[in-house]
């Protein structure tokens, strides 16, 4: 071997380094820029909020859209707003993302031989206006709900054209107000208020899921049955519907009757037949005379009437009897508001003027089609024939955001603004006037539905031009808003006063053609076509997070199903995921089955929203399968049928269901839901409660033999749990550590929990947390921080023989006994995932959180093995790359560390609120924080407010005070000596409405 | 019925006469320079390629993610913990008779301590492979070392896999200098009639070894020593091992028996290996003489052994778990022999209990293929015991709400026969270069029984 100089030694060492070094670098640097001339009143890591209005649905709940360097991250409730007083439902909190979708149109659209292809503003422009102008009066448009300012320029547009306008969007009750109509006299919809009711019944309205107002009427209802405030458990509800719903979960008394004969029994208890509604309803005239002298007795009782799955042929009847019950009941002016009739698009949606339209592209008198806000190709029932009669349209214009199945059969796309870039107002009731303002900088090509038709009327010129307003859309908002105070309203939010009400009392209405319900087709089963919580008509599909998040009844994701009874199931010999097939008179499809107690033997429930065959998330295109639909869309089976109104009837047909021998693995994130008497989902009767002798806790109620013999019988507090003082027992002499002022804790009404999951959306957008996908959600690999535990009763030790995925279904007809226990990391004073991490990857930090570093976590996921709530989550791949397609990384929360592949993550009391929290306290000179200065994100977003956070030292914070109740609050697994920081306020049973 | 402890079997079978001193040399070695046959060559060749296809896919795995694994949210241990512990397990045998019967002066261990040491090696390397394998961060698995650093940072002591760590490394440590000292006599005798490149190694390996009386008065220091300080450590390993479960609270997990039966455990799944491997050895080339009947009868003692040791920690887990009154412990050991994974429960409870109970027969203990049958039925049941442990338990915890079940995927059944294939490849190769049985220790058997007559 030659010999080697020091020389020679050095450049080699060098060498090596080098390369060391270069091997360490990736290929692609990225610089952080700061900004060269800084926008006003903008501070880099500070956040800014604009008050804006969501439009995911008609209701217009208050948003404030809280942004980071120009990127809206977060939307969270208008506190200043009176329909949703700070809160929001799932839907708006996941609807962030719309803004960033990879389904988004980045320029306009032009149809070539390959499909759509970019083309300019101004080809498409004037495209579009010449085949107006040549069009003459069979130029029609045809779009959804829409703010107040734009559907007035479309009429504008409309009237200059000689266009006529078509407006319908499925979300919309036009049932409802022409029920009021009949019984009122004035086409408007009513308005309920619960908060001072203390007898609800709900006609299948789900008032706490998709009805009328989820997020107000959640609120007032939890407010009407707060037993804090109300010795005798508050209000009650009622509800009636055939299928054990979210709202049927919550409610005290559940009534499975026959679909279709609310109208029946509405009459009844307002003093009608009982023994024919009785018999019609299939529910016993006893129960029917109990509930109506509980009625009577009621001090403040009000009724809804049903939503779209009950709204049969005749649901302007079914409608009219529950609004004649209210009259009955005095609830008019009381609970219920008939405020005005309005001219918003809103109040103007009609089915019956699209069906019209269909017959008129039918009849090839449509040569330009113009669609806003729409979807009309996927949400018309497939016997409306809209997509053979959309063929014989010239020129179909869509104005959409993003794909869709329309989109697909237009001939250009003018895209719009997403709803977070975009100008506009909203009218959502009388007296409630809010603005839309936009919180970025359009990131597309894209140009604002209102200067889009002004450009066209201005292409075509002459008179049109003439006739539309000068200016940008933005100038007409304003000139609409002169009068109101343009720059407080943007503050604001909006100009609210009170709802007038246009009708007090009596009712003009005669009598009522109720009768039982009559479908078409034959087959043993009655179908019913439910709103899906989540996705709606369809309009949240696109949204990952919405797809992601199971559905709080069955826990599917991603996919649709079927619900039959257990007897049902065992007659068609069918189990959980077996495919049946389901026919109409109209249609045909086959889906999962789910078969389950809480659901009529007559009866086959689908939901609405799946079945989309375009985009991202909506279709399956992000697993590699464009053009493949997810799930089945219900609409295939449903021939275009209207009610006596011209309103949408989705409930009116027969469906045959047979086995078609194969099966799928549904994705269903929770197979069990019996909580064998685990310290999980408590109860307690209200003569428990109200007992006041005994002070012993929920889990006394069920003979204390709860958790064996091994309960924990010492209570503990959470306070006193945080890593110094763990310390400072373990080293009296040593450590002289300062006692922090702070024990973070928590506590969740389960009495309040309706099971919404807008707390889990909330905590998705808040903390990046990855959205998996339906494959990996079948392997239960989400990545949910909190997830909606639902339990049926108390449940039994239950012995399974075999190996089957889903356990059995204990839900029973009538029994409402569901306990929701949303879980996520308890913060444990004694965790049993700290002990085991061997890296210190998770620990116990001074304020009692159990903190994680990701950074120093390797993997070794035995944290998670040890957690007995099993709230941790791993990635399994990298998440943070492969699980936000398009520019949805630009809505991240940049407070919150992105996690990589092969680290656990998990709840962490959303340190970064706290510590945002702790910077603002320190800033203001406070000496501690606050109680209420922090809200962590599931918290703030709560519609029913269940959720309560804060410091557990500070025995005057309302957490503290929660937290200390002796009868309701109780740790989840008490028994395994957790010390949780999280107290459950166990579920109050009321039991059925006294007679 | 048990059967008497292990230094009294020793002398039940009368020790087979040995063969002369040249023969022994001639024999031991010959394995080594045996001609490389077809078969041997076929099989390492398809060692190799599992290696080579487990290499592969622990690339992609590192790559892509852990995802390709079976795990679903309540199971977040799957097949590659499972391996680890299984040849853990493998890895006592060996240390067992080197060390404990080494100090009781068990005599019948000659012939097989080298090959069951070699398998302590080349298990524990197995072992090791697989807690890199099971991490999800591997390239950050040296935080897991309380390395001093300019961080700050400190391990957490007080976790289970922070004494695994300890106990996989010193026993690897001590099994590796263990087999390396027994070999240093033999490396001399192979140096002696080595040439070439392989005389050069010998040479360097043997360390100068002239078998003087001093350098064999230190060899037998030294192994007496190594052995007293092995002895705690097969006692200890599989003890910390099992508390990776046993200090958790997941039901079915959290039991006091574990670590003696684990330890049982280990010993049985061991010498069930040992057999695997040394009966096709012995046929293939010839040793008959060397590994004979009373080798194999006395390991199927032990096998019987420790099969009821392991038999009774099943029946007290399942007793312990009814008489606890704790539904979730009475739920989970129900659902693991009735639930999702009956199946693995009855394969484990007759591969583990009712396999070795034909080793009550000395005609059971002395036929080669009977012994083989149920030192593979026995392999089988202790790898089915480990995923039935894991397994079971995280798939029925106490959240009844995010039960799930666990299936291995193609990639955790890849790593886990290439755990086997590399397992398998060290030991073909290590046939033909290492002395595979302790020529210098079967010599002084011999010796020892011409000195006294042949008997005790």
């Amino acid at each position: 071997m030659p010999e080697t100089s020091r020389r020679d030694f050095l450049k080699l060492v060098g060498v090596s380094a080098g390369a060391a070094a270069a091997a360490g670098c990736s290929d692609h640097v990225e610089k952080l820029i700061p900004y060269v001339v800084q926008p006003e009143g903008l501070t880099p890591g500070n956040p800014v909020v604009y008050a804006s209005t969501c439009q995911e649905c008609p209701v217009g709940c208050g948003l404030h859209v809280k942004t980071r360097e120009n990127r809206p991250i977060k939307l969270e409730g208008n506190p200043d707003h009176p329909i949703n007083q700070g809160k929001l439902c799932a839907k708006a909190q996941a609807s962030v993302t719309r803004t960033y979708l990879p389904d988004r149109f980045l320029t306009p659209q032009r149809r070539g031989s390959a499909g759509l292809e970019t083309t300019t503003w101004d080809e498409a422009t004037s495209v579009v206006a010449k085949a107006i102008e040549a069009a003459g009066g069979k130029t029609h448009i045809l779009g959804g709900n829409t703010g107040d300012t734009l559907s007035g320029l479309i009429d504008r547009f409309a009237s200059a054209t000689g266009a006529k306008r078509t407006i319908y969007d499925p979300a919309v009750s036009e049932t409802l107000r022409e029920a009021t109509q009949r019984v009122f006299g004035v086409a408007s919809e009513p308005i309920f208020d619960l908060s001072g009711a203390d007898l609800i019944i709900d006609f299948g309205a789900e008032m706490l899921d998709t009805g009328p107002s989820p997020v107000e009427h959640s609120r007032q209802w939890s407010t009407a049955r707060d037993v804090a405030a109300h010795n005798d458990g508050g209000a009650r509800l009622v509800y009636v519907g055939p299928r054990l719903s979210v709202t049927a979960s919550s409610a005290d008394e559940w009534l499975p009757a026959k679909p279709g004969s609310e109208g029946l029994i509405a009459a009844a208890l307002a003093g009608g037949d009982i023994a024919k509604a009785a018999a019609a309803s299939d529910i016993p005239a006893d129960t029917l005379r109990r509930l109506a002298s509980a009625l009577k007795k009621a001090k403040s009782a009000v009724a809804l009437p049903p939503g779209a799955a009950l709204a049969s042929r005749r649901a302007v009847a079914t409608a009219a009897a529950v609004l004649k019950l209210n009259v009955a009941l005095g609830a008019i002016g009381r609970s219920v508001t008939i405020p005005p009739a309005s001219d918003t698009a809103k109040a103007r949606s009609s089915f019956a003027n699209a069906l019209a339209l269909v017959a008129a592209m039918d009849a090839g008198e449509v040569d330009v089609l113009l669609i806003h806000d729409a979807n009309p190709v996927y949400s018309l029932p497939a016997g409306a024939g809209f997509e053979t009669a959309l063929a014989k349209v010239g020129m179909v214009v869509s104005f959409a955001t993003s794909k869709n199945e329309t989109t697909e059969q237009s001939h250009f796309v003018l895209p719009d603004h997403a709803p977070l870039e975009s100008w506009g107002d909203a009218r959502p009731r009388p007296g409630i006037r809010s603005l839309i303002q936009p919180t970025l900088r359009p990131l597309h090509d894209t140009q604002a539905l209102g200067d889009s038709l002004l450009s066209i009327g201005r292409a075509i010129g002459g008179d049109v031009a003439a006739r539309l307003p000068t200016g940008s859309f933005r100038s007409v908002l304003e000139a609409a808003w002169a009068g109101a105070g343009f720059r407080q309203a943007l503050k604001d939010g909006g100009v609210y006063t009170a709802t007038p009400s246009a009708a007090t009392g009596e009712g003009v209405g005669g009598e009522l053609e109720l009768a039982e319900l009559t479908l078409s087709g034959s087959g043993e089963f009655t179908l019913l076509a439910f709103p899906h919580g989540l996705l709606s008509d369809g309009r949240g599909a696109a949204l990952p997070v919405l797809q992601e998040i199971p559905d709080p009844i069955t826990s599917v994701a991603w996919e649709s199903w079927a619900e039959i009874s257990l007897a049902s199931a065992e007659k068609l010999g069918v189990e959980f995921g077996d495919v049946l097939e389901i026919e109409t008179s109209a249609g045909r499809i086959e889906v999962a089955v789910y078969p389950r107690g809480g659901i009529r033997d007559d009866v086959v429930a689908v939901p609405t929203g799946q079945g989309h065959t375009v985009g991202w998330f909506a279709s399956k295109e992000g697993q590699g399968m464009p053009g493949m639909a997810r799930g089945v869309n219900v609409s295939d089976l449903l021939p275009a049928q209207v009610d006596e109104g011209g309103g949408r009837a989705w409930l009116t047909e027969k469906a045959t269901v047979k086995a078609t021998g194969r099966h799928r693995r549904l994705v269903a994130l929770q197979t069990q839901d019996n909580k064998r008497q685990r310290k999980l989902g408590e109860a307690i009767t209200l003569a428990a409660l109200g007992d006041a002798g005994h002070g012993e806790p929920a889990a006394a109620e069920h003979g204390g033999g709860h958790d064996g013999p091994h309960e924990i019988l010492v209570p503990f507090d959470p306070a006193d749990d945080a890593a110094d003082e763990q310390l400072q027992r373990a080293f009296p002499n040593e450590l002289s550590v300062k006692v922090s002022d702070y024990r973070w804790g928590m506590t969740v009404d389960l009495d309040k929990c309706t099971g919404c999951s807008a707390c889990i959306a909330a905590c998705y957008v808040e903390n990046n947390l990855p959205v998996v996908g339906e494959e990996e959600s079948r392997k239960a690999r989400q990545m949910a921080w909190m997830r909606l535990d639902r339990f049926v009763g108390e449940g039994f030790q239950e012995l399974i023989r075999g190996r089957s995925f889903m356990g059995p279904n204990h839900e029973k007809l009538g029994d409402t006994d569901i306990r929701n226990s949303p879980m996520f990391c308890q913060q444990c004073g004694s965790a049993p995932c700290e002990s085991v991490c061997p890296v210190y990857a998770t620990y116990h930090n001074e304020e009692g959180l159990n903190a994680m570093i990701y950074n120093r976590c390797i993997g070794t996921r035995y944290c998670a093995n040890n957690c007995p709530y099993k709230v941790r989550r791993y990635n399994y791949w990298d998440n943070q790359i492969t699980k936000w397609p398009g520019q949805m990384d630009l809505g991240l929360n940049p407070d919150v560390t992105v996690r990589g592949q092969g680290v656990m993550e998990k709840c962490t009391f959303c340190v970064q609120r706290i510590q945002f929290a702790r910077q603002e306290s320190k800033s203001a000179g406070e000496a501690t924080i606050q109680d209420g200065a922090i809200q962590t994100a599931c918290q703030q977003t709560c519609p029913s407010g269940a959720i309560e956070f804060g410091n557990l030292r500070d025995d005057e914070s309302a957490v503290s005070k929660k937290a200390d109740d002796p009868k309701r609050g109780y740790a989840a697994m008490h028994v395994l000596n957790t010390r949780p920081a999280v107290t459950y306020l166990a579920k109050v049973t009321r039991g059925k409405v006294e007679g | 019925m048990t059967p008497p402890p292990a230094m009294s079997v020793a002398d039940t079978m009368r020790p087979p006469p040995e063969p002369p001193d040249s023969k022994i040399n001639e024999d031991l070695l010959s394995v080594m320079y045996h001609r490389l046959s077809p078969g041997y060559l076929l099989l390492l060749g398809a060692t190799i390629l599992s290696v080579v296809a487990a290499g592969g896919t622990w690339v992609y795995q590192v790559y892509i993610g852990l995802g390709i694994g079976g795990y679903t949210h309540p199971v977040f241990w799957g097949a590659y913990l499972i391996t680890f512990v299984f040849w853990v397990g493998i890895a006592h045998a060996g240390t067992l008779i080197s060390a404990i019967l080494y100090l009781f002066r068990a005599k019948w261990r000659n012939a097989i301590n080298r090959g069951a040491e070699a398998m302590t090696v080349f298990a524990v390397l197995t072992a090791a492979q697989f807690l890199g394998i099971h991490v999800g961060r591997m390239w950050k698995s040296y935080f897991i070392l309380p390395y001093p650093n300019q961080r700050g940072l400190w391990t957490n002591f007080k976790s289970p896999l922070e004494w695994d760590t300890f106990a996989i490394s010193t026993y690897a440590t001590i099994a590796i200098v263990f087999f390396f000292i027994g070999l240093i006599p033999d490396f001399a005798i192979a140096r002696d009639r080595a040439k070439g490149i392989r005389k050069l190694a010998y040479t360097a390996l043997s360390l100068g070894w002239q078998g003087t009386s001093l350098q064999w008065k230190s060899h037998t220091r030294s192994v007496l020593h190594l052995s007293g300080l092995a002895t705690p450590l097969v006692l200890s390993v599989h003890s910390v091992i099992s508390w990776d479960f046993a200090m958790s609270l997941v039901p079915g997990w959290h039991a006091t028996i574990f670590a003696p039966y684990f330890v049982a455990g280990a010993i049985f799944s061991g010498f069930a290996m040992v057999l695997t491997f040394f009966i096709p050895l012995r046929r293939i080339y010839g040793l008959e003489e060397y590994i004979t009947e009373y080798h194999f009868d006395n390991i199927a003692r032990f096998i019987l052994l420790t099969g009821w040791i392991v038999t009774y920690g099943y029946a007290s887990e399942y007793f312990v778990a009814w008489y606890s009154a704790v539904e979730p412990e009475q739920t989970s050991f129900w659902l693991r022999a009735f639930g999702p994974y009956w199946l693995s429960t009855w394969v484990m409870l007759s591969c583990n209990c009712i396999a070795p109970q034909i080793f009550w027969f000395r005609w059971a203990r002395t036929t080669p293929w009977i012994l083989f049958t149920v030192a593979t039925l026995v392999n089988i049941g202790m790898w089915f015991e480990r995923y039935v442990i894991i397994i079971t338990g995280l798939s029925r915890e106490y959240e009844p709400a995010v039960w799930g079940v666990y299936t291995p995927t193609w990639a955790e059944l890849t790593l886990f026969a290439g755990s086997f294939g590399f397992f398998a490849m060290l030991f073909l190769l290590s046939i033909k270069v290492l002395p595979i049985i302790a020529i210098t220790e079967v010599k002084e058997l011999a010796i020892h029984d011409k000195a006294h007559g042949g008997a005790h």
